[in-house]
């Protein structure tokens, strides 16, 4: 989940200023979010991924707002109905990155601190849930140094200023030779590409989407005025992100215009602020929370999460906020009146029922193996089901196998398969116990993996080994002649090979036909392998 | 002279010199009284002790960070595989290092004040850098040593020189010969008076009346005898157990390798959710299918997506492979079953329903000392009519009553579960709350809509982390877990009284 971190007197000017760092944190808990960190400066909360209108201080502060009673603001309104620009979509761009939302934004008054928590909010937005802009972009730039007319389409290889940039580069150099260019080079269309997406005006590129700015329309402190655009695969987010950096502009004192964006096939106003509803009976928030709050209280726990309510008889009527993403029905309004309400409030209530609880049948079959173990005097261990070869085979004289589960995306080349078998497991156990008087004698009852005809197979395996100067195939015979009785299978035990174990001493288990595994003495270069240094013998067996 | 050094040189009189199993079997001391015993012997020089050693290697405070981010000439390798790097860009103390070293090994070239990948370093860009691998490889397994040294001579002398790792060195006797010393002193001492050891024809005979006893020193050491004991982990499974059937729950298993479907789509998890990225969960390959539900269970959990996330669901992403990331799977799996039973009709059950699973999930994370790719969950389920929050909170301080602490509820996200919830427990010993699970009411995309007054509560309980929150287990990390010596398993014997 995101992390946001922003300036701790910032969210309090937004907020209450003579809050307190406790009462602040209290508050931020209570909506539902951890803070993770503060010091005198700042503060970083983690955001869950539901809330992306909260990934800044502006919605931060409105959502803390709301929480205690101090803003009362649920409309967002442009009363200015006719668009101040207009943006022409090309064909270009219909197959790679096909829409774009845009607003204007007049009257900011920024400081250092309001100007950089734009830009970080924005970023973090875009990073997060714009899946590193994959999914949602967004450009600032100075109004005044826009020129229309605008147009977003695919361009071929040109050359501008990019924000911070020193002179003129190519697009494609951009994408190649910057680290913002190779960052987000996957949102465009792979190598070879002959044309790029960039929204231009009248004197060139204002952006290459969804890399980076052009340094001519750069946002600064002085900036008054802002023009902004979202870019995206999804029309639906693209024009929601729209509307939630509408109302944020707004909450920070600015006004917007709307900007009127032509499609080849229709024409699209915004931001559309718009806004969707949803009715919910009281008596669902009552049976799904398990508290009375009776239709008169609901109104004031609406308003608490920024929701306007009104309700006709038992039915309560919730307008969802345009600057939430995250609202899909009833169930998400029902969560919110619970946070509204308070957990610590929700009085715990027991389920009338009796119930007859059980365990598993195979997890007592496995318990009565594991106690039969330790009666032995073998200690119980516990490692990963994750291995690789060189310990699952190569160490233990196996050939490599490909019948094993394999991970297809491992993060290092200690774990890139799951264990076929456990002996090797312990063998690593027995190496790191060697300061321990010998013999030593452990076991493992858990999961191994095994393929067959393209299938994994998941089975339990109990695994012993006896590692010292008397452990040798007669010490395991006696521990298999106890755990088999104890499995309560007819088994039979046959001479055989296995690269693992010392030739001639090494006998397969068999049941019912089937080998179930294997028993012996385990071979010296296996030994050395593992830096053992005393004799070793071992048994394993599929339950 | 005591019995046990008298025994101990009888043996080595008819046969030296031993080993101390050869010489415990010959002599039948004990172990611990026998090495007591070679003590006072070899201060009298009447035995003489022969030695060997062997090795392992622990890893520097430095080479731990090291094995856990990489080394930094490695770090230096990836960012040049995306272009050259100028030589005066490397400021930071890490990057110098690492820049020194690839220069040392030939990893780089110096090209007009630009940093390049050589050849050499090409190929370990590709394969990886050998001191890097043998370094991991140590941090898991400090007795893997003996092995290294001989098979993987460089890396280990530069890791030894760059002080990322410490050979410890351990010392234990090889055997034990007598000195001449030993072969002419004289073993009858004073006659010993009254019985020594009592056996079974004296209390047959009445042989011992009328005789007295031959005192023992009580002080004399002798082998503890160790059973074979149950991982504390074990245990404290056991433990989670039997509260869940104590309050009524059936245990249930589900699969470890499941389809993606039924670990995320099912549970309504986007298929751009950044928990389903590979950075985080393992990918399977050559693995068949798995079954989906029914066509039409599948149709509403697409519906779902579509509607309530925006995108276009894929079946083929549903149908991946992977190592479930939660024992949630299983719930999911049982949710289906319960509801594609009861049917329409009789949208209601007059008993809820309880289930829980316990078992094996996994992160795709690099594993160091505070990391783990595969750890314990557990997860609970109780379907049933009316069921609320309230009800919720009631069956997770029932459930971890046993903690001994106190629980907290707060709000939580999880995308399938409205409203959401996260658990916390308070840990006297580290002074702070600690999140122990998640829980919620599971969200009608998933149980379907048309029973409305069904609900389903869900929980799901990081199994390992309890261990950190009961008073008297003193687990501070995780891994400490999977130390897995039977020094440490003999060590820990006294956790076990927290678990009962």
């Amino acid at each position: 989940m995101p992390v946001i971190t922003i300036d701790k007197r910032y969210l309090k000017r937004l907020t209450e200023p003579d809050l307190g760092d406790e009462k602040l944190a209290e508050r931020i808990s209570k909506l539902g979010f951890n803070v993770e960190s503060m010091d005198e400066k700042e503060i970083s909360i983690e955001i869950t991924s539901n809330r992306p209108d909260l990934l800044g201080a502006v919605g931060l502060a409105r959502a803390i707002n709301h929480f205690s009673h101090k803003s009362k603001r649920f409309h967002y309104q442009i009363t200015e109905e006719a668009p101040l620009l207009e943006i022409v979509v090309g064909a270009g761009v219909r197959k790679t990155r096909p829409y774009i939302a845009s607003l204007a934004v007049t009257g900011l008054k920024f400081d250092e601190v309001s100007l950089a928590n734009l830009l970080n909010a924005t970023d973090k937005f875009t990073e997060t849930y714009g899946r590193q802009r994959k999914k949602i972009a967004i450009g600032l730039h100075n109004l005044d140094e826009v020129s229309a007319p605008l147009r977003y389409d695919a361009y071929k290889n040109e050359k501008f200023v990019p924000l911070s940039g020193t002179g003129e580069m190519a697009y494609s150099d951009i994408i190649e030779k910057t680290e913002k260019g190779r960052r987000y080079a996957e949102t465009i269309p792979k190598s070879g590409a002959k044309r790029f997406p960039v929204l231009k005006d009248e004197k060139g590129a204002l952006a290459l989407i969804p890399i980076i700015n052009s340094e001519r329309t750069k946002v600064t402190k002085e900036t008054k005025n802002l023009l902004v655009d979202v870019t995206g695969i999804s029309e639906y987010l693209v024009n929601k992100t729209a509307d939630l950096l509408a109302a944020n502009f707004m909450d920070m004192g600015a006004s917007v215009r709307k900007v009127q964006i032509v499609y080849r096939n229709k024409t699209v106003i915004t931001p559309q602020l718009s806004t969707d509803s949803v009715r919910v009976p009281v008596s669902m928030l009552e049976n799904e929370i398990g508290v009375e709050i009776g239709v008169n209280n609901v109104g004031s726990l609406a308003d608490k999460m920024g929701y306007e309510s009104s309700y006709t008889g038992n039915i309560v009527n919730f307008l969802v906020p345009t600057y939430r993403f995250d609202v899909i029905n009833e169930q998400d309004i029902v969560e919110d009146i619970a946070i509204a309400y308070g957990y610590e409030y929700i009085r715990p209530a027991p389920i009338r029922s009796v119930n007859s609880g059980g365990l598993d049948t195979l997890t007592i079959y496995r318990s009565s193996i594991t106690e039969a173990m330790a009666g032995l005097g073998f200690d119980q261990m516990m490692n990963s089901y994750l291995s690789n070869d060189q310990v699952n085979f190569t160490m233990m004289r196996m050939p490599v196998e490909k019948s094993a589960v394999r991970i297809r995306n491992p993060k290092s080349e200690s774990i890139t398969m799951m264990r076929t078998w456990i002996v090797p497991s312990l063998l690593r156990n027995i190496a790191a116990s060697q300061n321990v008087p010998s013999p030593l004698e452990a076991f493992e009852l858990d999961m191994a993996f095994t393929m067959k005809n393209g299938k994994p197979i998941e089975g339990y395996h109990m695994a012993a080994v006896s590692a010292g100067s008397r452990s040798d195939f007669n010490t395991i015979k006696a521990v298999y002649e106890s755990v088999s009785k104890e499995m309560g299978v007819e088994c039979k035990i046959e001479a055989a090979n296995h690269p693992s174990f010392i030739e001639g001493r090494c006998a397969k288990i068999v049941a019912n036909g089937k080998g179930i595994g294997f028993m012996g003495e385990i071979h010296p270069q296996v030994l050395n392998n593992f830096g053992i240094e005393e004799p070793t013998a071992a048994l394993e067996i599929e339950l | 002279m005591h019995r046990y050094e008298k025994a101990v040189l009888e043996a080595l009189r008819k046969k030296h010199p031993l080993s101390l199993d050869e010489l415990a079997e010959r002599s039948g001391v004990g172990r611990d009284g026998m090495l007591w015993a070679i003590e006072n012997l070899s201060k009298e020089r009447l035995v003489e002790v022969s030695r060997t050693e062997s090795s392992e290697a622990i890893l520097t405070d430095e080479g731990a960070h090291y094995a856990a981010s990489g080394l930094p000439e490695a770090r230096l390798l990836k960012r040049l595989k995306e272009g050259t790097v100028k030589v005066s860009a490397m400021q930071e103390p890490e990057e110098q290092i690492g820049f020194q070293w690839a220069k040392k090994n030939g990893l780089v070239k110096i090209v007009g004040g630009n940093i390049m990948l050589s050849e050499k370093g090409v190929t370990d860009t590709e394969e990886g850098i050998a001191a890097e691998k043998v370094l991991r490889q140590l941090s898991k397994d400090p007795a893997s040593y003996g092995f290294l040294a001989k098979n993987s001579v460089e890396a280990i002398s530069e890791l030894s020189k760059r002080n990322l790792i410490r050979v410890r060195k351990r010392s234990r006797i090889k055997d034990v010969s007598i000195t001449q010393r030993g072969i002419s002193a004289d073993l009858s001492g004073r006659a010993d008076e009254g019985i020594g050891a009592l056996t079974k024809s004296m209390i047959a005979s009445g042989e011992w009346k009328g005789k007295s006893f031959k005192p023992y020193d009580v002080n004399v050491p002798v082998e503890r005898r160790v059973g074979g004991r149950l991982h504390p982990l074990y245990r404290l499974m056991e433990k989670i157990r039997r509260s869940y059937i104590s309050n009524g729950f059936l245990e249930v298993h589900g699969p470890v390798i499941d389809s993606a479907f039924w670990v995320f789509d099912a549970l309504f998890q986007p298929q751009d959710h950044p928990a389903r990225d590979a950075q985080d969960t393992f990918y399977l390959s050559g693995i068949d299918e798995a079954e989906l539900g029914e066509k039409d269970y599948v149709r509403q959990i697409k519906n779902a997506h579509t509607k309530g996330w925006r995108y276009r669901w894929s079946l083929e992403t549903a149908k991946e492979m992977v190592l479930r990331t939660h024992t949630t799977n299983v719930s999911a799996h049982y949710i289906y079953d319960v509801f594609s039973k009861i049917g329409e009709e009789s949208a209601s059950i007059a008993t809820p329903l309880k289930f829980f699973s316990l078992g094996k999930v996994f992160r795709n994370e690099n594993i160091d000392y505070r990391h783990l790719a595969d750890f314990y969950m557990t997860d609970g389920i109780i379907i049933g009519k009316d069921l609320t929050l309230a009800n919720l909170f009631d069956t997770i301080l029932k459930l971890y009553g046993w903690l001994g602490t106190e629980i907290r509820f707060k709000p939580a996200y999880f995308p399938f579960v409205e409203p959401g919830v996260e658990l916390y427990a308070y840990s006297n010993e580290l002074k702070e709350w600690i999140e122990f699970g998640g829980a919620g009411l599971i969200r009608k995309e998933i149980t379907g809509f048309r029973r409305k007054t069904m609900n389903v509560l869900a929980w799901g309980v990081a199994v390992e982390r309890l261990m950190q929150i009961r008073p008297g287990c003193n687990v501070r990390s995780i891994t400490e877990l999977y130390g897995n010596s039977l020094e440490w398993t003999r060590g820990r014997g006294g956790m076990n009284e927290c678990l009962l």
